[in-house]
Order: C-alpha cells, then sequence, then structure tokens
C-alpha cells in the first residue's frame, strides 16, 4: 500500500496541496452474532480504503478513495483542490507533525494465530454454555474477530505501518424478562481471550439479578461495575478532546488546572498498551503514541491534542490526532488498594450497579446526565447484596460524580463492547452521594 | 454494476443458498463544517461496496467488499456461503423468511436545486447564514459547531426471487450546536439537526438560521427569566419534537419485532411488548402512531426497503390499541405474517435489520389553543435536550430544555429543566388530546452491531397529558 500512498503524495504535491497526510487501511473482520442460545448471523468484511488529508493555504480539506488507479487519484485530488480553494482560511491551523519518527513493536497487538482462525463458533457455544451453566435461560452477543493493517504517509517525512490482530465478545444472559447480566472479554492476543469467563458473569449476575423490586429514588452510595463506570468513562474521554471543548460538547471547558476530580483520582489515555483493544504504534499523523494523564490526582493536566491544537495553544502534542478531531486511544482509569469485598464493606446503605446505557446530557457544558441501569442493580446493605432492584436511572453530574469517587478496586477490566468505544480500562469504583431517580407513573 | 450484482446472486444459489440478495451501494456527497467562525473543513464523501446475504441450511451468512471486482465479489460471496452453513449447526431452527411478491422498479427523487451543481463556497455560505444571524442576535454564543452534508445515495438491490429495486435519492441536512452564556450562566441547543431527502431547496424554505436565532433568543430568555417549574401533578401539553421523541422511544422501538422476539437483546435490548399484546390497550382513543416510510422528501423516505419489498404507511397504534408491529421477512415468517417493509441497512457493509423510517403521533382535532385553555396549572414543553430510556423501552425521561408555565390556560415565563420521567404506559394513557397540526424533526437512530444510525424523522402533533407527575 506505500506505492499507493507515494503515488497520492506525489500527485498532491503536483497540484500544489501543503501538508498532504495519506492513510491506508487493510481490514478483516468478522463477526457473530447470537441470541436465544443460536447464531442468527455470521459476518465477513473486507475492505481496503485510503483516507486523505490535504491542506491548501490554511484550507482543509478530506476524502476517502476506495478505488486506486491514477486517474482516480488525479481527478479526486483535482475536485478537493477545487473545492477546498473556494473556502476561507481555517485561521487556526498550524499543520502537521514533522517527522520522521521512530516506532517500537508494541507487545501483544498481533498475534497470527487470530488471523489463521478458521472457524470461532466453538468460542461462541463455550460463552453460551457458561452462561446457561449458572442459570441463565436466554444467552444473546456477538463475537469479533479482527486482523488489521495501516499504512501511514504524510508530507512531513513520515513513513510508518502497523499490523494489529484481536477478539473480543460481548455476552448478555437472561433469565426473565427483567433478570439479566453482562459481561465481556476482549484481547488482541488468543491466549488471554477467555469467552467462558464472560459469559459466566453474564450468567453470575443474571442469577443474582432475579426478583427485582422496585428501585427507590433518593442520593445513594454507589458501586459501579467496570461495566458501567467504563461507560461514564467513554463519554469522558469524548469530552477530553480539545475539540469537543471547542465545539461546546465538554464539561472540562476552562478548567485546566483545576480540581475537577477526587485527589485519588488518576486518568490518562494510554495508546501504547500493550493488549489493549485501542492500541496503534502511531497517531494519523505518524506521532509514536503514548501514555498522556488527563487528569492527576484529581486535577486536570490537559485535553487530548494533536500538533495543530497543541501549538495553537502553545504546548506538546499528546498523540491523539485525529487530523480534525483528537481523540482517546484507551481510556485508563489507575488502580486503587480495595479488594471488590472491601469496597463493599465502605458502602452500609448503597446500590450496586452492574452496566448502564443510554447516557445523554441535559448540558454537555455543565456535564448534567443520565444514564440507564441495565441488568442487574442490587441495593447494597453493610457491605453486602441486600436484593435487585430495577427500573431506576442515574441522574447527576459528570464533575460531581469525579469529585465523589472515593475508592476504587485494585484490579482492573478492559471493557469494550457496543455501548463503550474507545476501550476502558477500570476497576470498580465506589462512588458517594449517586442521584438516582425513578419514573413517577 | 448490475451485472456484478446478478451475478452474487447467481454464484450464492450455485454455491448452495437457498435464498441469496445482494446490494450494491453508493455514496457520493460533501460536508463543510464550521467551528466558531473557523471553516473546519471540507469531506469529500466517497464510498461504494457491495453486501451479500444467504441463507444455507437455515443459517444467515452475510458478507461484503468495496473492491468490486468478478472475482473479489466471488470471494465474498464464498465466505457469505462459508458463513451460513457454520451457523446452521449452532441453530435450534432454520431461519426462514415470509413469502411476498416482488418487482422491477427503478426510482429517484429530484432536484430542484441539485447540490451537485452548487460548489463547496455556497454550502459554506448557508453554515455563514447561521453564523451571522446568531452572532447579529446581541446575544453571547461563545461556541458555535456548525456542519453542512448532502449525499447521493445509489442502492441496486437484487434477490434470487425476483427482485430488482434500483434508488437514487439524494439527502441534505444542517446541524447545529449553540452555546448561549449571558449573566455568566451557559445554556445550550445541542445537535439541532434540520434534514431531508431532496434537494437544496429544502433546506432554503427551511430556513435553518431562523431557527438557529429562535433557539438562541430562547435560551437567552430561559438564562433571565426562566423559573423553576412546577413540581407534582400538573398538565403537559408537549410539542411535535417532544411528541416525536416520545413515539420514537417508547412507541417505534417497542414495536420492532426483532428486538421484541430477542435478536438484539445483548445491544439495544428488548421489548416490554410480546406478540400476543396485538390488539391490547396502550393509550388513550386519543393515541395513533404511524409509521411511513413514503412521506416525500422526509429524512426517513424509502419506496422499497432493503429486502425489496414495497413500503406501506404502518399503524402501530390506532386509538390507544396495539396494531401493528415493525417486521422484516425473517421476523414476520415466524408470527405467520408478511413483511411491512422495515428491512433498512446503512450501507452495503451492514445487513438490512427492523428499522423504523418516519414516526409521528397522528393529529387530533384540537387548536393549540384549546389545547391550553383550560389547564390551571402546567408545563408546555416545547424542545428537549436529555432523554433516554431503558432497554426494555418501558421508563422513559425527557428534559424540557425550552419550556414555559401554562397557568389558567394562558403561556407564561419560561421554566428551567422540567422533568418528565415516566413509564409508556403511563405516558400514552394520560393523553387526553391531540393538536391538528404536525410538524416533523430528524434525528439518526442508533441500533444493531456494528452500529446503523439511520436517518429518521420523528414528530407528529402537539398533545395534552393529564395529570402527570412533573419534577425538577
Amino acid at each position: 500500500m506505500f506505492e499507493i500512498n507515494k503515488l497520492i503524495l506525489k500527485k498532491a504535491k503536483e497540484l500544489g496541496f501543503g501538508d498532504v497526510v495519506v492513510l491506508s487501511h487493510e481490514e478483516s473482520r468478522r463477526q457473530v452474532r447470537f441470541a436465544n442460545n443460536e447464531i442468527t448471523v455470521a459476518k465477513n468484511w473486507h475492505s481496503r480504503k485510503v483516507e486523505l488529508f490535504a491542506e491548501y493555504e490554511k484550507r482543509i480539506g478530506s476524502t476517502t478513495l476506495m478505488t486506486f488507479d491514477e486517474g482516480t487519484i488525479e481527478k479526486t485530488l483535482k475536485a478537493l483542490l477545487a473545492s477546498v480553494k473556494s473556502l476561507a482560511p481555517k485561521e487556526d491551523y498550524y499543520g502537521i507533525a514533522e517527522g520522521p519518527f521512530k516506532y517500537r513493536d508494541i507487545p501483544e497487538t498481533f498475534d497470527r494465530k487470530i488471523v489463521e482462525l478458521d472457524e470461532p463458533n466453538e468460542y461462541v457455544e463455550s460463552a453460551i454454555n457458561a452462561a446457561l451453566e449458572e442459570g441463565a435461560k436466554r444467552v444473546a452477543g456477538v463475537l469479533y474477530t479482527d486482523h488489521n493493517k495501516l499504512y501511514l504517509s504524510t508530507s512531513n517525512g513520515v513513513e510508518a505501518s502497523d499490523e494489529g490482530t484481536g477478539i473480543e465478545i460481548s455476552v448478555r444472559a437472561f433469565i426473565g424478562d427483567e433478570e439479566s447480566g453482562h459481561g465481556t472479554s476482549s484481547s488482541r492476543v488468543l491466549s488471554k481471550f477467555d469467552p467462558e469467563n464472560a459469559g459466566r458473569k453474564a450468567g453470575e449476575i443474571a442469577k443474582l439479578a432475579v426478583s427485582p423490586i422496585q428501585g427507590e429514588a433518593g442520593t445513594f452510595d454507589v458501586i459501579f461495575d467496570p461495566l458501567a463506570f467504563a461507560n461514564l468513562m467513554s463519554y469522558m474521554s469524548f469530552m477530553a478532546s480539545a475539540f469537543a471543548v471547542e465545539a461546546g460538547f465538554s464539561f472540562l471547558v476552562g478548567k485546566l488546572g483545576q480540581r475537577i476530580a477526587h485527589e485519588g483520582v488518576t486518568i490518562k489515555d494510554i495508546g501504547n498498551m500493550p493488549n489493549a483493544y485501542g492500541t496503534r504504534k502511531f497517531d494519523d499523523e505518524g506521532v509514536p503514541t503514548r501514555e498522556t494523564t488527563i487528569i492527576e490526582n484529581g486535577e486536570l493536566r490537559t485535553y487530548l491534542l494533536n500538533t495543530s491544537m497543541a501549538k495553537k495553544y502553545k504546548t506538546e502534542t499528546t498523540a491523539n490526532a485525529g487530523l480534525i478531531m483528537p481523540r482517546a486511544w484507551n481510556i485508563y482509569v489507575e488502580p486503587g488498594n480495595h479488594s471488590k469485598e472491601e469496597l463493599f464493606s465502605e458502602v452500609k446503605h448503597g446500590v450496586y450497579i452492574t452496566n448502564v446505557w443510554y447516557t445523554r446530557f441535559q448540558n454537555y457544558v455543565k456535564g448534567d446526565f443520565s444514564t440507564i441501569p441495565r441488568d442487574g442493580a442490587f441495593l447494597i446493605k453493610n457491605g453486602e447484596i441486600e436484593r435487585p432492584i430495577r427500573n431506576i436511572r442515574v441522574s447527576d453530574n459528570m464533575q460531581h460524580i469525579l469529585e465523589n469517587i472515593v475508592a476504587l478496586g485494585k484490579e482492573l477490566y478492559q471493557i469494550h463492547w457496543w455501548e463503550v468505544d474507545p476501550p476502558v480500562f477500570t476497576p470498580y469504583v465506589l462512588v458517594r452521594d449517586v442521584g438516582i431517580t425513578k419514573a413517577t407513573k | 454494476m448490475h451485472e456484478l450484482v446478478e451475478f452474487a446472486v447467481e454464484k450464492a444459489q450455485e454455491l448452495g443458498a437457498s435464498y441469496a440478495e445482494a446490494r450494491f451501494e453508493e455514496k457520493n456527497g460533501t460536508e463543510v463544517v464550521m467551528k466558531n467562525g473557523n471553516p473546519e473543513g471540507l469531506g469529500i464523501l466517497a464510498d461504494r461496496g457491495i453486501g451479500i446475504r444467504v441463507l444455507v441450511d437455515g443459517g444467515m451468512g452475510f458478507s461484503s467488499t468495496n473492491l468490486l471486482t468478478k472475482e473479489s465479489v466471488f470471494d465474498a460471496v464464498k465466505r457469505a456461503v462459508k458463513l451460513a452453513k457454520a451457523a446452521s449447526k449452532v441453530r435450534n431452527k432454520p431461519i426462514q423468511f415470509s413469502e411476498e411478491s416482488f418487482h422491477e422498479v427503478f426510482y429517484e427523487v429530484r432536484m430542484r436545486k441539485d447540490f451537485r451543481d452548487v460548489g463547496a463556497e455556497e454550502k459554506m455560505e448557508y453554515l455563514k447564514r447561521i453564523e451571522e444571524s446568531v452572532l447579529g442576535s446581541g446575544i453571547t454564543v461563545p461556541m458555535r459547531f456548525l456542519s453542512y452534508r448532502d449525499f447521493m445515495w445509489h442502492k441496486i438491490f437484487m434477490n434470487n426471487e425476483g427482485a430488482m429495486i434500483e434508488s437514487i435519492i439524494p439527502r441534505v441536512s444542517i446541524t447545529y450546536n449553540l452555546v448561549v452564556l449571558e449573566e455568566g450562566q451557559m445554556e445550550q441547543a445541542p445537535f439541532v439537526q434540520r434534514a431531508f431527502s431532496g434537494g437544496l431547496e429544502l433546506i432554503e424554505k427551511d430556513e435553518p438560521w431562523e431557527r438557529a436565532l429562535n433557539d438562541v433568543k430562547a435560551l437567552r430568555r430561559l438564562i433571565k427569566e426562566g423559573k423553576k417549574p412546577p413540581e407534582g401533578k400538573v398538565d403537559i401539553v408537549i410539542s411535535p419534537e417532544v411528541a416525536g421523541i416520545a413515539v420514537h422511544e417508547s412507541v417505534g422501538h417497542p414495536y420492532e419485532l426483532d428486538r421484541i422476539m430477542g435478536r438484539e437483546a445483548a445491544q439495544a435490548g428488548e421489548s416490554f411488548v410480546k406478540p400476543e399484546m396485538l390488539g391490547e390497550r396502550i393509550g388513550s382513543e386519543a393515541v395513533t402512531v404511524i409509521e411511513d416510510p413514503t412521506i416525500p422528501n422526509s429524512w426517513g423516505f424509502y419506496l422499497y426497503d432493503d429486502e425489496g419489498v414495497k413500503a406501506r404507511p404502518r399503524y402501530l397504534i390506532r386509538e390507544g390499541i396495539i396494531s401493528e408491529f415493525l417486521m422484516n421477512r425473517e421476523y414476520a415468517a415466524y408470527l405467520g405474517m408478511k413483511s411491512n417493509a422495515s428491512a433498512r441497512a446503512i450501507n452495503y457493509n451492514r445487513e438490512p435489520i427492523v428499522r423504523m423510517a418516519n414516526t409521528y403521533l397522528a393529529p387530533g382535532d384540537h387548536t393549540f389553543e384549546e389545547l391550553v385553555e383550560d389547564i390551571k396549572l402546567g408545563v408546555y414543553m416545547v424542545s428537549f435536550n436529555e432523554w433516554n430510556i431503558d432497554d426494555r423501552r418501558y421508563q422513559q425521561r425527557y428534559i424540557g430544555r425550552e419550556a414555559y408555565l401554562i397557568e389558567n390556560g394562558e403561556i407564561k415565563h419560561p421554566v428551567r429543566k422540567p422533568i418528565l420521567e415516566i413509564t409508556t404506559k403511563g405516558l400514552w394513557s394520560s393523553v387526553d388530546a391531540v393538536g391538528k397540526e404536525i410538524e416533523m424533526f430528524p434525528g439518526t437512530c442508533g441500533k444493531g452491531e456494528p452500529g446503523q444510525g439511520v436517518p429518521v424523522w420523528m414528530g407528529g402533533a402537539p398533545a395534552r397529558l393529564r395529570d402527570v407527575v412533573l419534577r425538577r
């Protein structure tokens, strides 16, 4: 694919473009979906595409190419140039990263066994069976295998490639209509993939959730399961992008250097983390990915930046390009020192929430939001699960949640599924005084 | 391209598929974005490929490719067949499709002002008009995110049962996020969208710059004059926008038969509705909810679905009674029924699944004044920001952005963040009157895995809810 990249770069230069970034992808992805203990559909995708970013005198254009003959490339570039020329300049554009860079191989991001895996249905059956063994009646979910190749070339001397694999499963187990549990497993290498554990967790929670009663509204200490807390963190990661901050989609606006979370809270983005689903060697302009501390001991340290935005704010890039919109790779919530039992023992009267969905904001800039627990939710009394509850809503504020984190588990879990992207590494988290509401008619 | 689509269907049958379909899709368009007055950039959308779906031994396989050669398409067919065979071994019952009659059809939506003839600069002008209208108001709007998007959506669908449907549908939309800062307080109108199937004449007639101006004026008034809403049991008038989100979330979604039968259980969830609830009362006699893909120029427009079935209006609720589910061929067959053309895919690389198109609360016989005139104490909810609903579609909440107190039949000052948190049956049973005038609002409906955000309209007439609990 580098040959195509080079040809596009050369043609773009000839036409008079300034900064040019060519990112080629070759993707093979497989999916097995299941519901009611049987496979509903199996899918396979194969695609090749080239994403092109091109600047002409501070005017930005982007497009995607699907066919790569010289004629198509030239036609596309000319059309892009004609359109871009007619625009006013983006006054706050400051260029792309100056390469070349050196890249290191990141452990546990590629596994030939996943590429060669002929038939993943046994993993689906093992997850279903584990959930059924725990007492589930119906099991649904999805399994993916991934094999991706990336080739990046820029007008600033970058030439980089990366090849990655992954396998993951998301399992939801049901006993009745309102008694369910969820588990996931994501891994870049086959040996650390654990579909059975995902199914078992889903089944265990479903079983614990049998015969729930209507939950009460009020203010409660809440233990968020990693699955639930990861959902909130994935929204926060979007809000940490400097783009979201500028566009009015973030409660972090104007808070750099301020205390926005409990002092025990440190949250990072780690782009080069081994065996993490979002890991890549380099960002979209070729900067080697790295570890960036977003919140350190409760204080907001940085937004996620690309080179242009970093220059605008007179700082260094965090290697999170997105050339238009910087984005997180893998969100990492620094673990604490509590075992799961110790965490529960901190709660006299509270709620354990195993999963949430449908997080929505009344006001992004203020951070007011609500999210809906799904799967098992439980009343905790004196450190013990007392009984399952249903039909409640977490209605609170993002910063308030961060400020009220009083304890974190010591074990981390990688969460990446339909509701959580980018991947989030998080422990169990105890938050004091969380607003809980319920329907009134 | 027809030849390649036909080739895929033929090859799939040769390899043993009892059912085979192939769908070519091509999207070409433009996007321009402006953030805080800066043109962020221009994107040219160019995407195309073929998706193949087959049934083999009662298992379903799907495969897609964007390499449009016979060799690559044949590889994709082989993969789909192989996957379907393997899937059939992990099934309790074979998948079957309902019997349908198919057609050979070409249809297209014509543009009066064709966006392909208009340069990027002129498209950016639409955003500039919003920018100027908002900034010219004298209101402080420190964060402004504006985007314009258009694309031609070309599809060719064939199956081995005689369907050949080709369509060309242009789509055009404008989206904005505006944050108003007055008196040290920030209020926000996020992700407001105007969207149509058709040409630029529809955007120009709609005047999103006027709507944006009204939005920032309403937000300023909310900051300056907004008071706490009443609490406890009151009457609420919901606008077409709020009625729209409510019918979408608590009528459209729970009536999707694939969801009812558990296919989406691990993602978007199941439904409080069961097949045997057809014919049961879910709302008052004032409530009729219609789902209609065929509304001209609508954001959810289509005349044939992505299984080649001819579309028609569907009455989900008729005078308070559950009267029809949304169905594709697979799920209609489980109930021994026929598909009502609800199968939609967002692109060539996605399977068609059961979706909404344009969902609305059918008009009643009240003027807006009549809805309000005998309310002693209540709230008129014009628009909403935060909303959500549980994954069985029974407990929903809508928080007003623009909302006003109603007192003794008159609309008074703005109220801040009135919260309606209510069950689906509670909501639709509380409606005692519906207005005459309909308005529709665009949205992107999320479902499926990988996600398929499909364009939909939702809306309808305003409605009056009696004796519902309002929180603040």
